[in-house]
């Protein structure tokens, strides 16, 4: 196949240069209806009042969780029903699909990835990834 | 060329650059000789069972406590020191941070975490 070139781009680098060839995957991700619909879903997410509401009084719940200031239980149990009321709206759902199926696209994108290095790429490049190795 | 053709194309192509790549290849030859070591392969095959056992026992719901663990951890050892899985380990090590740069770009591109994406949820 032969790769757009751009303007960072010259056909000796891309004969073998990584970057240019996970920039132009990515580019070619990016037009995908799937990956659209998660922008979209995440944007309309991002600016949804209630969304934003709740999650700031999660926020406030779970900091008083880690701090342990929770002795009867109050803030387990607030914190339980905010989530529950976050997971209902539209909007959350609609995001939470639209991640499953991009999450399903760049899933089958990266089996092929690691298939042909040899090497798991995406659990390997995480960077949270185990140092322990094996 | 549709656009799911031209990203498969693209994904394969990204994948055997990767392999090129003297991180990869020297990581790859590890493996290979852990693989074909048979006193190499035999101990993580073991290290495989008992850990597959244990889980089995935690499914089943069976208390497990230090004493239960410690042949794991004891052959857990013995793989990690013998000297095929600790290079390895080691190149794999190694080849991680290539690999996140890598992922690093796709994220740039896209706008989010490719490798959130990408994983199991």
């Amino acid at each position: 196949m032969n790769l757009p070139l751009g303007p960072e781009s010259s056909p000796a680098a891309l004969k073998t240069d990584p970057v240019q060839a996970a920039r132009h995957l990515a580019d070619l991700l990016r037009q995908t209806p799937e990956y659209e619909a998660f922008l979209k879903a995440l944007l309309a997410v991002d600016n949804d009042p209630t969304v934003q509401q709740l999650s700031a009084e999660i926020r406030a719940h779970k900091m008083a969780l880690q701090w342990g200031r929770d002795p009867d239980g109050q803030h387990t149990i607030e914190l339980t029903r905010l989530e529950l009321e976050l997971g209902d709206l539209p909007a959350v759902n609609e995001y939470h699909r639209a991640e499953k199926n991009v999450s399903n696209l760049f899933r089958a994108v990266d089996e092929t990835v690691s298939v042909e290095a040899g090497v798991e790429f995406a659990v390997n490049a995480e960077h949270s990834a185990c140092a322990c190795g094996g | 060329m549709e656009l799911k053709e031209q990203i498969e194309a693209a994904a394969r192509q990204l994948g055997q650059f990767l392999r090129q790549d003297d991180y990869v290849r020297t990581y790859l030859d590890a493996l290979k000789e852990t693989q074909t070591d048979p006193e190499a392969s035999a101990l993580e095959k073991q290290m495989h069972d008992v850990y597959e056992a244990l889980i089995a026992r935690q499914q089943a719901e069976e208390g497990l406590d230090g004493e239960n663990i410690l042949p794991f951890c004891k052959i857990r050892r013995e793989a990690q020191n013998h000297p095929l899985i600790s290079r390895r380990n080691d190149m794999l090590r190694l080849l991680r941070p290539y690999l996140s740069q890598i992922a690093d770009e796709i994220s740039l591109v896209l706008g989010a975490d490719y490798t959130k994406l990408a994983l199991p949820q």
